[in-house]
């Protein structure tokens, strides 16, 4: 049994249909019409303890809905979800107690007060053990660089120092799930970096659960090794980083550098096997899959047209992967099954 | 029992970190204390101008009046002090989208709404008060005697107690409008009533007041008691408060339930 268990979970949203003009508004006033709206439309998902889920999809996907359903700050329409035994929509506060969550530019610490004050008050509402309270502290306070911090006003934090001390507050009370909406957003490559760190040796050190929400695909390269894929509202792919990139990333790009080119290649050339990304005069940028062609066999098409200076190749990252699958590259493949037992 | 202890206890945690965040505005305390204390002087004087013209009110004379005045603004300055809060529901957490990170900890959110209340401005109220009412009880030679004090701290602590259940109550709005901050307010503007003998009302605002917002149990039946006009009335606000706060936080919980699953 995971310690997330999420089964055929709808949300839908009654939303007023807009009418246009003055006039419309004041018939909305009066007699509003509403249009349903599915965020999040049919979804299973099933989280063991101690994993590292990357949760992407694009704005508007109902990637926040979900969260909101699994915190159980929204009730679902229908569904089931079990986090940790409980139903986080009717034992919310019971399940608050064994959650942790970070949602992007919102703080939960005391805007006009020291850290530390924070730490304390959390310690106190979460009836943290003081022995337990201390080593968390200091641990916390070692990682995350928060030494000259702790005694300073939130308010005057910068945005990753104040990120930094989010985190640790967010850790403080040893949660067994922490939900991460963004928590790498506007920060600098170092913070973020130390951020990245602090989640992996705290789920080292006490199998913590982590739902990691970002538009950063670095944090999930980074941290993850599990990543569900959210579609308009509905699940593409839930399975291991490494297959995802197999499956959709089975591809390679090539870079070269050409001079006397005779004519567009693009035009000439009639192998559909590979894909010609840009086209210049003195580049040339193509994607081809491995196991249709090899690289020989594109160098020798190639250099009919041109003469081939340098090269360049390298595997797609995963931002390269999801920008396909959001453009729809991928829609006429055959969809992963999200709901397949073997996707780890 | 240690659940309720623990969160009177945390409540407390939390109203004392609000008071030391308002304090660090220094200047806006000072300025909010003095316009809390003009405004009130200003009631004070249209009560002074309307005793010039008549002996008494209902019975009642000018000292006994302020001394009822008196009365009442304790009440309101621990009110203001405890629940201050519950206005900015709407306005700024559901608004602004604050009251998810409310949701998120392992306490009840109306514990959370009313543990940020930081009205230190109601330091003017409860100063203005307190001088009023030991300058009435001189007046009307009545002996303070510590029973007295007792008695007043303990029906202050419960009037307040009754004005904080019917904003909670009013608060609910809160889940539909952003502006429920005014519509408490045109609710809690009626304590007015119960700043004067309720004998000079009608029966409409006398049920009003003491049934339906029994605000004549903040400080119109505690200064009969005081003043010795014994109606045994007063004996029945705790039960009133505890009555109020029972059915505060079973509709509050019902709207909270709505809220969560409509959406926002």
């Amino acid at each position: 049994m995971g310690i997330i268990e999420v089964k055929k979970l709808v949300k839908e949203y009654k939303v007023i249909q807009k009418e246009k003009g003055l006039l419309g508004y004041f018939k909305n006033l009066i007699h509003p019409k509403y249009k349903k709206f599915t965020a999040v439309n049919n979804i299973n998902i099933n989280i063991e303890e101690g994993e590292l889920v990357g949760y992407i999809g694009e704005n508007g996907a109902g990637k926040s809905t979900t969260i909101k359903m699994l915190t159980g700050l929204l009730t679902p329409t229908s569904g089931e979800v079990i986090v940790n035994g409980l139903v986080p929509s009717e034992k919310r506060i019971e399940n608050n107690k064994n959650i942790g969550a970070v949602f992007g530019q919102k703080t939960q610490l005391w805007w006009d007060l020291p850290v530390i004050e924070s730490f304390r008050l959390i310690k106190k509402m979460y009836k943290i053990p003081e022995n337990e309270y201390r080593k968390n502290l200091k641990r916390f306070t070692e990682i995350l660089e928060l030494e000259d911090l702790l005694e300073k006003q939130v308010k005057n934090l910068s945005l990753g120092q104040k990120m930094r001390c989010e985190i640790a507050a967010t850790f403080m009370h040893n949660p067994k799930i922490v939900y991460l909406d963004e928590p790498t957003i506007g920060l600098d490559v170092l913070v973020k970096e130390n951020i990245r760190k602090f989640i992996k040796d705290v789920n080292k050190e006490k199998n913590t659960t982590v739902i990691l929400t970002t538009h950063d695909l670095k944090d999930i390269e980074d941290v993850c090794n599990r990543i569900i894929l959210l579609d308009k509202g509905q699940i593409i792919y839930d399975g291991g980083k490494q297959e995802f990139k197999d499956i959709y990333g089975n591809y390679v790009i090539a870079e070269f550098i050409i001079k006397e080119k005779k004519q567009s290649i693009k035009e000439s050339m009639n192998l559909d096997i590979i894909h010609i990304l840009e086209e210049t005069e003195k580049n040339l940028k193509i994607k081809f899959k491995h196991d249709e062609t090899t690289i020989m066999k594109v160098m020798d098409e190639i250099s009919k047209y041109c003469t081939i200076e340098d090269i360049h190749m390298k595997e797609p990252e995963l931002e390269d992967i999801l920008k396909d699958i959001y453009k729809g590259v991928h829609t006429n493949d055959k969809k992963y099954d999200s709901t397949s037992e073997n996707a780890i | 029992m240690t659940r309720v202890l623990y969160n009177i206890k945390l409540y407390f945690s939390f109203l004392l970190a609000s008071l030391k965040e308002i304090l660090i505005y220094r200047v806006d305390c000072i300025v909010g204390v003095v316009s809390q204390i003009i405004s009130q002087l200003v009631e004070i004087i249209f009560i002074w101008i309307a005793f010039q013209n008549t002996e008494n009110l209902a019975g009642w004379n000018f000292k006994q009046v302020f001394l009822l005045y008196g009365i009442t603004l304790i009440a309101i300055g621990i009110a203001d002090f405890c629940f201050d809060a519950l206005y900015y529901l709407g306005p700024k957490y559901i608004k602004q989208g604050e009251f998810d990170k409310i949701m998120l900890r392992p306490v009840h959110p109306l514990l959370s709404i009313i543990g940020s209340s930081r009205a230190f401005t109601a330091i003017g109220y409860l100063g203005l008060g307190f001088i009023i009412t030991v300058t009435m009880f001189i007046e009307l030679n009545i002996p303070i005697t510590i029973f007295l004090i007792l008695k007043i701290l303990f029906f202050s602590i419960i009037g307040a107690l009754i004005i904080g259940a019917i904003n909670t109550i009013c608060s609910i709005t809160s889940f539909w409008t952003y502006r429920s901050n005014e519509f408490i307010w045109s609710f809690f503007k009626m304590y007015t009533f119960a700043q004067y003998p309720i004998d000079i009302y009608n029966k409409f605002i006398k049920i009003l007041i003491t049934v339906i917002l029994p605000f004549a149990f903040v400080s119109y039946y505690p200064t009969m008691d005081y003043l010795g006009i014994n109606t045994y009335m007063t004996y029945l606000s705790p039960i009133i408060a505890i009555i109020l706060w029972i059915v505060a936080v079973k509709l509050w919980n019902f709207a909270l339930k709505k809220y969560r699953s409509t959406g926002n």
